[in-house]
């Protein structure tokens, strides 16, 4: 069975019908192309496939297309503006938190989402906040020091400047 | 240490500004026109035998495309080491898992749909899930061989037994580790398609191309040159990506159904049906005089295969005789055997056999030391082989670090002030490790790597190689490498990921090898280039190649900027004079490793990489549950290239190894593996770890590019000694079987023995 949808995805608007059972996931890569949301577990564990859903973080792999209708979705995609990457991606970038890349667009939105309502969370308050996100090459050290760099946080783990001067 | 621009320097990864966008491929994000999706049935019985398979309602189904069973090809074999699979199961299957038939249709879901309409008749057949059980008189035969014994390495090197007889101390005791995976996020998959010629093209990521090719080949029917193997980004391998048969089902399924195929594993495949790291039962004695120095060791150790070999024989040789050249042992013995289980089959992973040994060993060292009133760091450093040295297996130390890693382990750790002296249930442990940067032994015509460094007329430069970087980094430290020879910026390096086609022979991201090997062939490949740039630029400039310098992209006689001619030029001009072949450097390197002998004696790689890893830990009583609150881990790499990138394969690597002492293990019943989703299998998760503190100990290596030496693997290796080793500091009592779980400390604690700690106890 199909149903017609609206979905407002990195702020462009899509009418699409979708198979009831099709998820956000799927067709945020399938039908829109968008493949910057990434498919890791397919089981809601892994959060590789997180997207922003009128600004919360959810799992795409957990929420079908329909119950995405006539909402804001936010994927990797839509993060920067004009070109200009988010903090967010920046400090991912320079804290060198970035290895296989699998799991960073899901972690930079886990990371946006926990920022929005937290705007200076401790070390553990982000890892909690990214408790949701897994990563099997980093050990999360380096993606830890990037949220705490962007949010400006006293508790920052110490800039790659500061660690020079070590 | 001589100083360079480029390598040494903090240098953003070329990959990660498109990472960061969600704008990289991976082969989930690719397809291919008139692509169909494949799906495999697998068994659901540990031992069975197929007595009939009935496609009719699966090929029926509209939008079905391919149905494969074993009985439709031929009876060709696949297997790296030992061919002992077949692509599809024919008449036995081995494991609830294994494949049985594959479909191929217009979508996933009427794949999946084809799959439940497959009938399957099985007889099923009494299985065998211990080792022991295995190996004993009238067991099932899994394979055609001697009681299950798939594979078995003897080591006898010195005397042992009088070793034991001048001991002092002689410490024996048995430790048992589990099955993990390899938890990378981005499951298994490829696409194939077969060519108008015959041949086959597969996108889809493996750690060694090359390799791969040569393992599916025959099973396919075809010469590894017909297969093309393109290599996509990559999300993480870690070992878990060096055997692909599903490439060869994928490729089958293609065939039939004369379309290209995608097939990416679910999850609950990777969990049930991948290569899980091999699981040990440790048999260890080790003797030692007063002093603290080591005099004999002898380990027994069971390997469980699973159902097939994968890379097992290839785990227990290292297991055999790898950790043995860390100290000075006189005296080692060991009987290694690989026994087939109708388990899921294990192969490599991260460390490749060394984590588990290195766990038995460094544990057992560390109750000797507290028997013998010595510090457990004391007794490292009194056994600690030295640079200069050859160890007992003919292993010869050109470069070694360990006594300084221990020294910094301390120092970091506050190890001096910290150890046995912090609160009730906290702890501090130590553990150190030995790896190689390669092995002659893995692949025997060739231990090197090779490269082609083709310079652009734009002034940058283009990488080609058989080396993989699946997500690592060392793409990025092999343009730091062409940027300091060519005096170029290392963003105007392009490093492409390996086609077998294109690319020049290499044998991928296995064995810590990518940079002290792969990194070698690039330099020289550098080199070779920046030789044939000095040379062009001279007739250009008309003065002799030695005279002229190079700064800033710019060629020029020394002291002369000004008369400089940029390497673009230089580079465009070539090109024409060259009549289109312009500047193309070639390199090759080879470590100079040897092959060692039948009883493993021999320098079987170019370098060894030596690592001191400190633990705190804190102890619930309660509950049992240990928690790693800090964790320092030193390693003697040679040199970083890329220093970033070095501490986070380090920061990976220790916490896939706290995931493997406290959390992983796959759970089967009865051959069946019961948590296959990742909330039941536990990958350490961002609460779960301590703030890893690298340490790079630097000092160059003679061989190694730049002095660098390898570190992809060093860095699981002592964890699950360090952390047990903390959880005897603090509770008095030793684990010895792996994970650590809550349950199994607390059931623990509850039969300790009253004094505490520094305790002797074990459990």
């Amino acid at each position: 069975m199909k149903k017609p949808i609206t979905l407002n995805v990195n702020g462009e608007s899509h009418r699409l019908e979708v198979p009831v059972h099709r998820t956000l996931v799927d067709v945020l890569r399938d039908d829109l192309g968008l493949t910057g949301t990434k498919k890791g577990c397919d089981m809601g564990e892994c959060g590789a496939c997180t997207v922003l859903l009128d600004g919360k973080a959810v799992n795409s792999c957990l929420v079908l297309a329909v119950q995405a209708d006539g909402r804001q979705v936010t994927t990797i995609e839509g993060l920067a503006v004009n070109g200009k990457l988010d903090r967010l991606q920046e400090t991912f970038i320079e804290h060198g938190a970035i290895q296989c890349g699998f799991c960073t667009p899901g972690m930079i939105l886990s990371a946006k989402a926990l920022l929005a309502e937290n705007a200076k969370p401790t070390e553990t308050e982000v890892r909690e906040g990214l408790a949701g996100n897994l990563c099997r090459c980093t050990g999360y050290v380096k993606i830890v020091e990037a949220v705490l760099a962007a949010s400006g946080s006293p508790d920052q783990a110490g800039s790659p400047e500061q660690k020079e001067k070590d | 240490m001589p100083d360079f621009s480029v390598v040494g320097r903090g240098v953003t990864r070329l990959d990660a500004r498109a990472k960061a966008r969600g704008e990289t491929r991976y082969l989930g994000d690719m397809s291919l026109p008139g692509m169909l999706h494949g799906k495999i049935l697998r068994s659901p019985h540990p031992h069975a035998r197929i007595v009939g398979i009935d496609c009719r309602r699966a090929l029926s189904l509209a939008g079905v495309k391919a149905v494969v069973t074993g009985r439709d090809l031929p009876p060709h074999k696949y297997g790296y080491l030992v061919q002992d699979e077949l692509i599809l199961a024919r008449d036995l299957v081995r494991f609830a898992g294994e494949e049985v038939a594959a479909v191929a249709a217009v979508d996933e879901d009427t794949a999946q749909e084809a799959l439940d309409l497959i009938r399957v008749e099985y007889e099923v057949l009494p299985a065998v899930f211990e080792m022991e059980d295995a190996m004993a008189e009238g067991a099932p035969r899994i394979h055609d061989v001697e009681r299950n014994i798939a594979s078995r390495v003897v080591i006898n090197r010195g005397d042992v037994e009088r070793g034991f007889q001048e001991a002092h101390l002689v410490m024996e005791d048995r430790f048992t580790t589990q099955s993990v995976h390899q938890g990378y996020l981005d499951p298994v998959s490829c696409i194939t398609r077969w060519e108008d010629d015959g041949s086959l093209t597969i996108h889809g990521v493996t750690q060694a191309p090359f390799i791969q090719r040569e393992v599916m080949a025959a099973s396919i029917g075809l010469a590894p040159e017909q297969i093309r193997v393109i290599q996509p980004a990559a999300g993480g391998g870690f070992g878990g990506k060096l055997d692909q048969k599903v490439w060869v089902i994928a490729a089958v399924l293609a065939r039939a159904a004369g379309k290209p195929v995608r097939l990416i594993l679910s999850y609950e495949e990777e969990l049930t049906a991948g290569r899980p790291r091999v699981p040990l039962v440790i048999d260890l004695k080790m003797g030692f005089a007063r002093d603290g120095l080591i005099k004999a060791k002898d380990t027994g150790i069971l390997a469980d295969n699973g159902a097939y070999c994968s890379y097992g024989p290839g785990v227990i040789s290292v297991a055999s005789h790898r950790s043995d050249s860390l100290y000075r042992y006189p005296a080692v013995r060991c009987d290694a055997k690989l026994v087939y289980t109708n388990k899921t089959p294990t192969g490599a992973y991260r460390g490749f056999g060394n984590p588990q040994v290195h766990f038995a060993v460094e544990s057992l060292i560390d109750r000797a030391a507290v028997e013998l009133g010595i510090d457990p760091a004391e007794i490292r450093l009194r056994n600690a082989v030295q640079k200069g040295e050859v160890t007992i297996h003919g292993w010869v130390l050109k470069s070694c670090a360990l006594d300084e890693c221990i020294k910094q382990a301390m120092d970091a750790s506050a190890w001096k002030e910290k150890r046995s002296r912090l609160g009730p249930g906290r702890g501090l442990g130590m553990a150190c490790m030995v790896h190689v940067s390669s092995n002659r032994a893995s692949y025997r015509p060739f231990d090197g790597a090779s490269a082609l460094v083709k310079l652009e007329g734009d002034g940058g430069a283009v990488l080609t190689c058989g080396e993989v970087d699946f997500g690592q980094g060392n793409f990025t430290a092999y343009a730091q490498m062409i940027s300091e020879e060519l005096g170029i910026r290392p963003d105007q390096v392009k490093v492409l990921p390996p086609d077998t086609s294109i690319s020049t022979f290499g044998l991928g991201s296995s064995g810590s090898r990518e940079i002290f090997i792969g990194g070698g062939a690039v330099r020289l490949a550098a080199r070779d280039a920046r030789r044939q740039l000095l040379n062009e630029a001279s007739v250009l400039l008309g003065s002799s190649p030695d005279e002229l310098e190079i700064e800033g992209g710019i060629v020029f006689p020394r002291g002369n900027r000004e008369a400089g001619r940029s390497i673009a030029e230089v580079a465009r001009e070539a090109v024409y004079r060259g009549r289109g072949l312009g500047i193309l450097g070639r390199g090759t390197f080879d470590p100079g490793s040897e092959l060692p002998d039948a009883g493993k004696y021999g320098n079987i790689s170019g370098c060894y990489t030596f690592a001191c890893h400190v633990a705190e830990v804190e102890v619930d009583p309660e509950t049992g549950a240990v928690k790693v609150v800090d964790y320092v881990a030193a390693h003697d790499l040679g040199r970083a290239i890329n220093p970033a990138g070095a501490e986070g394969q380090i920061e990976g690597g220790v916490a896939q190894g706290i995931g493997f002492t406290l959390s992983e293990e796959l759970v089967s019943r009865e051959g069946r593996i019961l948590n296959h989703g990742l909330l039941d299998y536990r990958i350490p998760t961002p609460p779960d770890l301590p703030r890893i503190r690298p340490i790079l100990v630097e000092e160059d290596d003679p061989v190694g590019p730049y002095g660098a030496k390898g570190l992809g693997e060093p860095p699981q290796n002592p964890v699950p000694a360090a952390i047990a080793n903390a959880v005897y500091d603090a509770v008095g009592v030793q684990f010895r079987d792996l994970p650590m779980v809550p349950e199994r400390v607390a059931a623990g604690l509850a039969g300790r023995s009253p004094k505490g700690r520094p305790g002797k106890g074990a459990a």
